[in-house]
């Protein structure tokens, strides 16, 4: 006998996780769309993020004193952090790679994976730093069927849909975001118009190291706190992006709440069946994504030539 | 390079051995791995013993990403797999190391075949993307259930120090044996990869790999290839996996994770691309900074074992940005440059 509410709470938080997913999805694809770079080390931005925030909220080691920054200013923080390393690293690393081939690229974004892993767990910590109580907020909103969604999913999916709307708005309303899709479509063309192509991929890696370091501070809340689990979620935005088609922000944000519902699916199925389901049926998901249609649902679709 | 051409007939011009100084290198060259463990210390001998295995795997990467240039993300499963079935067919069936061996091979080229499907619609980093979550599976669900235990033969499993060849004649156990033996198997096995890029099969792996829509138009057949790669590939590297689960004498998922699949990348490319000198002077190069690496971490701060991996990564970012083509293409400047000295031209 299948149970109508429990399914309910499936899809409910199933939707919630997978709008944590989905904005670091979108900070995937941003990249993708604009730099055509394969980002692996996307979980562990998000991964650096959900620590930077713990740190500099607890305990701040600077030199000898002790810092300690108010929440909210830890997380803006966190933020601002996000972006000028995404300009860093645009300018120090991704512009020697402009026109190399795909496989160089993969192999630097690997390095980035185990870089930040390895250099968070000696510079922060290397166990799981539970979140100050500021950043747990223990308010829900509750829903038919008795589900109630917990505070960080609610805020996931608010500032998910914030985060679309916003960037749909700036790519198609702005000076900046109509540049942006210029280069995104034919970086040459846009060169000879006058764009700076590095200036655009500067926008493009701040924005999106910082979408997807909100994305893992509301991973950790909702957990409780930083752990290394976070970084496994690289696989799981492939999925969503994948099925999205790669470089569609609409289309990374439905992927992710796929996932995400899929994701809820495995751990409803866990009872009957066995356990680890839950990162089994993404997985799952993607391969036949990639076999059937590999452009997904918004992709453009590349066409050869010879 | 002297001017005109000197050879003669086609034999001497594909040979392995071309110039007299290949000779003269050749036979210079040939008895210095075979007399080195009697002078080396216990541990470089181990570490050496490393580097071929590690040799072998990265030579079956060679074949699926510099010959047929698909981006495989599953290293660490093939050896996974390799391991798994070596140490079950040593300990179960106690058959030895050269049936293990051969038998793990298969069954790594069969599932390398299975992870090679999606090459029947993708290319590039969707292969990337599907063979990482193939390997996602494997390591993290499959090989860690122990409600699977029935085909992988339990999560953590350890082998015997000694084992025979076949069955228990010609006992393989100390150091120095192991060195040899796995210097026998690494030379086998890169003979064969060099003649593999001779063959025919190699030419039309490069010839996807440079244009598969060229290559396709004159009648190549891709997917056909692309799962020959993964299955050559994927013996090589089932066979590394075995070897390198008798020498460790241990294993559990945790060996097979995508760091490994890393290393080898690092290893490959820092080598270069495309070339068995450059696989085999990638993965010397790249052990032999990790053991003396980790012996002075080690020695100066004892908790910065984190670090290793942050090492790693920034070595090859500076590899890709300063040589993206490795050691290989830098000692051919170098040796453009020793050739013409002291002139610029």
């Amino acid at each position: 006998m299948v149970d109508v509410g429990a399914l309910f709470s499936v899809l409910v938080t199933g939707i919630g996780v997978g709008a944590l997913y989905s904005l670091i999805a979108i900070g995937f694809s941003l990249i993708y769309k604009i730099t055509g770079v394969l980002n692996f080390a996307q979980g562990q931005f998000a991964l650096l993020g959900a620590f930077l925030v713990v740190t500099l909220s607890t305990s701040l080691p600077l030199w000898m004193f002790d810092v300690q920054v108010p929440v909210v200013a830890a997380l803006i923080l966190t933020v601002l952090i996000g972006a000028a390393l995404g300009l860093l690293l645009e300018r120090f690393v991704f512009r020697y790679f402009i026109g190399e081939p795909v496989l160089s690229v993969i192999i630097v974004t690997l390095a980035f994976l185990s870089i930040i892993d390895g250099g968070v767990r000696f510079f922060i910590s290397s166990q799981y730093r539970a979140y100050p109580d500021a950043l747990q907020p223990d308010w829900s909103v509750s829903l038919p069927f008795d589900t109630a969604v917990q505070a960080p999913f609610v805020l996931g999916v608010v500032l998910a849909l914030l985060t679309v709307a916003g960037l749909m708005a700036f790519f198609r309303y702005t000076v900046m975001g109509s540049i942006l899709r210029a280069s995104a479509s034919d970086q040459q063309a846009a060169m000879v118009l006058g764009v700076s192509i590095e200036r655009t991929i500067v926008v493009a890696w701040a924005l999106s190291i910082a979408i997807t370091s909100i994305g893992g501070i509301l991973l950790a809340m909702s957990s409780g706190g930083a752990g290394f689990t976070i970084g496994d979620v690289t696989i799981l935005v492939f999925a969503a992006v994948v099925f999205g088609g790669l470089d569609s922000i609409p289309g990374a944000f439905i992927g992710g709440l796929v996932v995400g519902v899929l994701r809820q699916f495995g751990v409803y199925l866990e009872e009957f069946l066995m356990p680890g389901l839950d990162s089994v049926l993404p997985m799952v998901f993607l391969l036949v994504v990639i076999m059937v249609m590999p452009y997904g649902l918004f992709g453009t679709e590349r066409i050869e030539r010879l | 390079m002297p001017s005109g051409e000197y050879f003669t007939s086609y034999e001497d011009r594909m040979g392995l051995l071309r110039w007299r100084i290949e000779y003269v290198a050749f036979a210079l060259g040939l008895p210095i791995p075979l007399l080195a463990p009697f002078v080396m210390t216990g541990q470089l001998v181990s570490v050496f013993t490393l580097v071929f295995i590690f040799i072998i795997g990265v030579l079956g990467l060679h074949v699926m990403l510099s010959y047929a240039g698909e981006i495989v993300l599953a290293q660490g499963v093939f050896m996974g797999i390799g391991a798994y079935t070596a140490s079950r067919i040593i300990n179960e069936l106690a058959l030895g190391i050269l049936p293990a061996m051969l038998i793990a091979g298969l069954v790594t080229a069969f599932i390398a075949l299975v992870f090679g499907l999606p090459a029947w619609r993708v290319k590039g980093f969707y292969v990337a993307i599907s063979t990482l979550a193939l390997q996602f599976i494997a390591i993290q669900f499959f090989f860690r259930r122990s409600e699977f235990a029935v085909i992988h033969g339990g999560t953590q499993q350890s082998l015997p120090s000694n084992i025979g060849l076949v069955t228990d004649v010609i006992t393989i156990g100390s150091a120095t044996e192991e060195y040899f033996f796995a210097f026998v198997v690494m030379v086998v096995f890169a003979v064969l990869t060099m003649n593999l890029s001779r063959t025919g099969i190699g030419r039309m792996f490069r010839a996807l790999h440079e244009n598969d829509l060229s290559a396709q138009v004159l009648g190549i057949n891709r997917f056909r290839n692309k799962l020959m790669a993964y299955a050559i590939g994927g013996f090589m590297v089932g066979v590394s996996g075995a070897l390198y689960a008798i020498y460790i004498g241990f294993i559990t998922p945790e060996f097979y994770s995508i760091d490994i699949t890393l290393l080898q990348y690092v290893m490959l490319l820092l080598g270069g691309m495309g070339r068995v000198w450059g696989v085999i002077l990638g993965v010397t190069t790249v052990e032999l900074l990790n053991h003396y690496l980790l012996e002075t971490l080690i020695n100066a701060f004892p908790e910065a074992t984190a670090l290793e991996p942050v090492f790693f990564g920034v070595i090859i970012i500076v590899v890709l940005i300063v040589e993206p083509k490795g050691i290989m293409a830098a000692l051919g400047q170098l040796k453009e440059y020793l050739r013409k000295w002291p002139y610029a031209y």
